[in-house]
């Protein structure tokens, strides 16, 4: 297991609109290979208080962040699997490819928390890791798959969070006003 | 709201989705850990595990969730 990537953001909204944009964050501008996503499963453990839930993601017409020629056929089905911790305000994240996982398997692991210095703020850190690479020499592999490209797909995913949060920033003041009422 | 796999199945998502989102944000944050939805979440489950398995993923995905990863 290498891992290759690795990345702090904050977002400057609380933790608890960003676990929920989260889950609202497609369809969005900066994610227009998104084809579809569905909840596979979810429940909340009744002895945590935890909430697990996993997520069936299918991208069409884009090569995976680390396709590089290799793939022919461009789709891609991702699985998502999250841990939401209300009470610790943790949420950890963890995605991967199930498509071409055998050629090669990204683990992009998230850990979303308050901030540490402002208790409004979120702060994300992510981590990818190469979990399987059919065999070849890893730092082939790891050079191979562009980790500028890999670091340009997680930025055009704080993009999409980013709009999201603003949607419901927009929404939550519209409804403080009276002007909605749902 | 994203579409489904199944599209037969977006309805069933969006009813989902919607009770989901609500219970989420004014249920589950503010700590009340009930849960709510389950019946249209059986329905729309259904529905797309049936999906899953007419593209032929089934398999894929049942791989991948073998493990627990946490």
């Amino acid at each position: 297991m290498v891992k290759f990537f690795q990345h702090t953001f904050k977002y400057e909204y609380n933790w608890d609109s960003v676990t929920l944009a989260f889950w609202l964050r497609y369809p969005n501008p900066f994610a227009s290979h998104v084809e579809s996503v569905d909840v596979i499963d979810r429940y909340v453990d009744p002895d945590t208080g935890v909430l697990r839930t996993t997520r069936l993601i299918l991208k069409r017409g884009v090569l995976p962040k680390w396709g590089n020629g290799l793939i022919k056929k461009p789709e891609a089905y991702i699985i998502e699997e999250s841990l939401i911790n209300p009470k610790t305000q943790t949420m950890i994240t963890l995605t991967k490819n199930i498509t071409h996982a055998r050629m090669m398997q990204v683990e992009e692991w998230q850990t979303f928390r308050v901030d540490p210095n402002n208790r409004e703020f979120t702060q994300v850190k992510t981590e990818a890791r190469v979990i399987s690479n059919f065999g070849w020499g890893l730092t082939e592999r790891v050079e191979g798959f562009g980790i500028k490209k890999f670091a340009d797909g997680a930025a055009k995913s704080r993009k999409g969070m980013s709009h999201v949060l603003e949607m419901i920033r927009e929404k939550q003041l519209l409804r403080g006003r009276g002007f909605l009422t749902i | 709201m994203s579409q489904s796999i199944g599209r037969s199945c977006d309805e069933l998502k969006k009813e989902y989705d919607t009770c989901f989102n609500k219970w989420y944000s004014e249920k589950f944050l503010k700590g009340d850990l009930r849960p709510e939805c389950e019946e249209i979440f059986k329905k729309y489950r259904d529905c797309v595990l049936n999906a899953v398995k007419n593209k032929n993923i089934d398999k894929l995905l049942g791989e991948a969730r073998k493990d627990d990863p946490f």
